[in-house]
């Protein structure tokens, strides 16, 4: 392991250690970060990129230990180096830029002082030269030099432009970059700062794709750019210096446009390109676009690039580069399902109905939260636990951090990853955008209306295929993003049931229960994380308590936590169960909340049904769906301030003839095919298909 | 009017060097001072920008009632003693023009670290003397034998040092410290005593060895860098370097115990030579312990303990090794380093005609 630290320890350094390790981790080495040099108030986007990469010293034997800015070496850095790992063959370095050689001997004899063993200190001028694209960092800003620019994988190239808040606040710039945005020749993507980002969102034209500059890695961000140019003063920092780095360094063409043509004056062969973002298109479509790979492999040439080649600093710390791992054998390798868990199962159940789908010639398995394992093991899938949100963990985005790791692990090449959820999450961005790991976003619409916005679908960009699992009824399929990426299905539905009749799953039920009945009701109201259905369940049990011949079994996930007061009552069974779709197919009425996955088991089995909708903010817009099948005769509807009708609404469909009509309306619609196997069928065929 | 006989001798230095080069030079005047007539030339070096002259030396010089003149243009003398070149380390140029039959450069610091890497840029420091100076010889004056090595170690490796030669008998600091005796019976009570950069100090595990929790006190005066570190054992008692006086920190042990990073040495160690005359056992290591002619103990960390407890077990071997060592520092007494100055002064102003 290279184990790496800095002379100081502040947020701008730490940032030039994470921009370090992802050079060398990507070249191959084994890398680690000092964990005493994560600053107490550090970014979300440092926590994440650091995740990797953390180590204490007291864990780790390192084989080198690296210091960056070492011509510059705190009191407690000194003190702290006098606990470094390793052993005395360990060695140590220390990476610098320094003006005389006296410099370079304090930084030598400072650090052999509190290591207690020799170090060698290594002058970056040396091959770099004194001029930088950033002054006064500490940055070793090196990258890895391919022989040849690598091909673009898709049939535009990818433009990313770098524009600072300023720059976008101009006249006409956000209009000039819509149009771009719509050209045929090239793809753009916007990197700009989180006031840039947020201006953008804010205006008319929230729908153009945007980054952060610290959204992710200038690697992660190299992945979705062929071109890249940048617009503002001068250079932007060290990420966006690092970014151009990279992509000289992998031979994209990249276009130095600012005022003051920063990179240019500095040495860097970047092309000099139009300061107005105005002028930008014809630009690239005159001078760039028709001469893109000769460019690029002349800026991959050039003798000034060589000076900040990788490779110089692993002959002076006697690194020899790891071997590529082989490629996969087989093109297209295991597919890791990770469903979020929202405030159910939802997800999870979604993805095992089209995993049970896929081919047992294509490997899958899960990934999930611990509320989801054991019904995907029963199901038969492969599933890692992963961890979900919780208030007790001191950030919010806590667990996302491990589950990063944990899906990194996860992933070989050649895998591909297919999500479900609403959120795509940190962990899943990162670790797509990390590798480009193909990867498919399963993404059920009826949103509500204050989700549709911008930011809801800003990560799209990142799934090659999205597969959106219609709803049965055409009115609630309203169209969120087009694309050749984007796959509609029919309904994915669980349709599976046991080959026993009614009649005897009701005898059983009866001998199970000790009770003779001749109606059986069933209520599915969810365990109240969503919304609380307690009154509801409790009104039910009253009704139903009135009955002499009833059974009403309450259906609670395993593991649920279910109300005391759900066991006072006589005709009333807490019935803790996942498969749910016999005992509804047993009853005489189900009272059920109006997820997308028990809506359409229980419309696709023809259930008598009295649907409660749920109703929280981030739930899908289960009333409209609900409102569906009621207007349609399919089922009932009572909504959540409708309780006292509920009594009514039940005894109206147990008695007063509404499950005929129910049934009448069944027997007259033509419900669309559903989706499971069209779905498993996109995922077969791999998201870079 | 007769021409005066007495030579005129210039010393040339950075007064504002904090610890051992400003005493040592504040000692030397006193000696020096009656052999000839004596001029004291201040640098400001880029080392010691915003300081000011070592109070010990100030003293000196008010006593012997000697100007420091700052930053001559000119300096001419019979002899030209430039103390510690090290001071250079830090700028690319030397602003004055030294003139003199014989220059010489009393080193100071070791030009070597263990190991053998550059202690300081001595090529850039030296050469700036060289380019400043017109002199029939240039000498350089080591200060005791580990310094002559790594002078020597060094020099294979330049060849611009075959325009200096290289004094054949040290250069020593003089210790006129007043003595103390020895306590009756000895406790265990220990201390070091250092200027606080951590080249002074060992590595954690050494430190810890020499001063353990079963000591009876562990007294680190000059334990800066250590003051905030949570990691610092608690059975240490922790002082800034001058928050109290040497004399304060002397009552409080019977043993200095000092070992200093591996990757340092130091030239001389003057420190050491204080505590010995303080009437304290001083153990170091044996490269440390060689300059000081046996009044320093040699021994390696392992043996402090066993050390320390055959003293307080027997006392008399305690006040005997002390005895023995004061009388060692007599090697390094003002008189001796008169017979030596003036040794040198005949012989190579004989020599630079």
């Amino acid at each position: 392991m290279i184990f790496l630290c800095a002379g100081e320890r502040s947020e701008r350094t730490f940032d030039a250690l994470l921009l370090l390790a992802v050079q060398l981790d990507r070249a191959g080495y084994a890398v680690g970060i000092d964990a005493s040099f994560l600053p107490d108030d550090a970014p979300r986007y440092q926590k994440f990129e650091a995740a990797m990469y953390l180590c204490d010293a007291a864990d780790v034997t390192p084989a080198i230990i690296l210091m960056i800015g070492a011509d510059s070496i705190a009191d407690d850095v000194k003190l702290a180096l006098r606990a470094l790992p390793g052993t005395a063959d360990t060695a140590v370095y220390g990476l610098g830029r320094f003006a005389t050689h006296q410099m370079l001997l304090s930084a030598q004899n400072t650090l052999a002082y509190a290591v207690g063993r020799d170090v060698e200190v290594i002058d970056l001028t040396l091959w770099q030269g004194d001029t930088s694209l950033i002054e006064d960092s500490i940055l070793p800003l090196v990258t890895s030099i391919l022989p040849s620019p690598n091909p673009s994988r898709t049939q535009r190239p990818k433009v990313l432009v770098y524009a600072p808040h300023d720059s976008l606040q101009q006249d006409a710039v956000l209009p000039e970059l819509l149009a771009m945005s719509h050209s045929g020749a090239f793809d753009l993507q916007i990197v700009t700062s989180g006031q840039g980002k947020d201006f953008i969102r804010r205006s008319s034209y929230a729908y153009l794709s945007v980054f952060g500059y610290s959204e992710l890695p200038p690697s992660g961000l190299l992945s979705y750019a062929d071109i890249v140019a940048f617009f503002g003063p001068n250079v932007p920092g060290a990420r966006m210096a690092q970014l151009a780095m990279e992509a000289m360094g992998a031979g994209k063409v990249v276009i130095d446009c600012t005022e003051d043509s920063s990179f240019i004056d500095a040495g860097a062969p970047l092309l000099d390109g139009p300061a107005s973002l105005l002028s930008f298109a014809s630009y690239l479509e005159g001078v760039v676009l028709p001469h893109r790979a000769e460019i690029g492999r002349r800026i991959q040439q050039s003798p000034w690039l060589a000076k900040f080649d990788l490779a110089h600093l692993e002959r002076q710390i006697g690194l020899t580069r790891p071997a590529a791992a082989p490629a996969p054998a087989s093109k297209t390798g295991s597919t890791l399902f990770f469903p979020t868990n929202g405030s159910g199962l939802g997800h999870a159940q979604r993805c095992a109905l089209i995993a049970a789908e896929v081919s047992p010639d294509h490997s899958t398995r899960f990934a999930a939260f611990p509320s989801c394992v054991d019904m995907l093991k029963n199901r038969g899938f492969d599933c890692l636990p992963m961890v979900q949100r919780s208030e007790e963990f001191a950030e919010e985005f806590a667990n996302d951090l491990v589950n990063y790791r944990r899906l990194s692990s996860l992933m070989a090449p050649g895998d591909q990853l297919v999500f479900d959820g609403g959120y795509v999450f940190d962990s899943i961005y990162r670790v797509i955008s990390a590798s480009q790991t193909p990867a498919i976003w399963i993404r059920r619409g009826l949103w509500q209306a204050g989700q549709i916005h911008p930011n809801a679908l800003e990560r799209e960009h990142i799934f090659s295929k999205v597969i959106v699992p219609t709803e049965a009824f055409e009115e609630l399929n309203a169209v969120y993003s087009r694309g050749e990426q984007v796959h509609h299905v029919g309904p994915v539905v669980n349709t599976t049931t046991s080959d026993t009749d009614r009649a005897t799953l009701r005898a059983r039920l009866s001998a199970l229960f000790e009770r003779p009945f001749e109606t059986l009701v069933v209520s599915m109201l969810g365990g109240g994380v969503a919304s609380d259905r307690s009154v509801q369940t409790q009104m039910l049990c009253s009704t139903l308590e009135r009955r002499s011949d009833c059974l009403h079994l309450v259906v609670a996930w395993p593991n649920a936590v279910v109300p005391d007061g759900y066991y006072g009552w006589k005709n009333t069974r807490v019935v803790q169960t996942q498969n749910t779709l016999d005992l509804c197919r047993a009853a005489d009425l189900t009272v059920s909340a109006a997820g997308y996955n028990s809506f359409h088991e229980l419309l696709y089995a023809a259930v008598p049904t009295l649907f409660i909708p749920q109703s929280a903010p981030y739930l899908d817009d289960q009333e409209r769906r609900a409102r569906a099948a009621s207007e349609r005769g399919l089922a009932g509807l009572v909504l959540e301030s409708e309780l006292m009708s509920l009594g009514r609404e039940v005894n109206a469909v147990l008695d007063g003839g509404k499950a005929a009509e129910f049934a009448a309306a069944h027997t007259e619609i033509t419900l669309p095919d559903i989706g499971n196997k069209a779905a498993a069928a996109l995922i077969e065929t791999g998201a870079g298909q | 009017m007769k021409r005066s006989t007495r030579p005129s001798i210039a010393y040339v230095l950075d007064p504002r060097f904090p610890g051992g080069t400003s005493s040592a030079v504040a000692a030397e005047l006193d000696v020096v001072a009656p052999l000839g007539h004596v001029a004291v030339h201040g640098l400001s070096s880029a080392m010691f920008k915003g300081q000011i002259a070592a109070p010990q030396l100030q003293e000196t010089l008010t006593r012997l009632d000697l100007a420091l003149i700052w930053d001559a243009k000119e300096i001419a003398a019979d002899i030209v003693i430039f103390h510690n070149p090290s001071c250079l380390r830090f700028q690319q140029e030397l602003d004055v023009k030294i003139i003199t039959p014989h220059l010489v450069v009393v080193a100071h610091e070791n030009f070597l670290r263990p190991g053998g890497a550059e202690a300081f840029d001595v090529a850039t420091c030296l050469g700036m003397i060289e380019q400043s100076s017109f002199a029939s010889k240039r000498t350089l004056a080591p200060i005791s034998a580990w310094n002559r090595k790594t002078i020597a170690q060094w020099q294979e490796t330049q060849k611009a040092l075959d325009r200096w030669s290289v004094l054949d008998v040290d250069w020593f600091n003089i210790c006129d410290f007043p003595l103390v005796e020895p306590v009756a019976a000895p406790k265990d009570r220990r201390g070091r005593h250092s200027r606080p950069g951590l080249e002074k100090f060992p590595q954690q595990q050494v430190m810890e060895q020499c001063f353990p929790a079963h000591a009876e006190a562990n007294i680190l005066l000059g334990a800066d860098a250590f003051v905030n570190d949570p990691q610092t054992p608690a059975h240490w008692e922790l002082y800034p370097f001058r928050s109290i006086s040497v004399e304060a920190y002397f009552e409080m042990i019977d043993f200095m115990i000092y070992f200093t990073a591996p990757t340092f040495r130091e030239s001389y160690g003057r420190v050491l030579a204080e505590a010995v005359a303080a009437g304290k056992l001083t153990i170091s290591d044996p490269e440390t312990a060689s300059a000081f002619g046996g009044a320093v103990q040699a021994a390696s960390p392992e043996e402090v303990d066993g050390i320390i407890q055959s003293c307080i077990a027997d006392p008399s071997t305690y006040r005997a090794k002390i005895s023995a060592a004061q009388r060692a520092l007599e090697q390094f007494s003002p008189s001796a380093f008169a017979t030596r100055f003036t040794t040198i002064f005949a012989t190579e102003m004989s020599m630079g005609k």
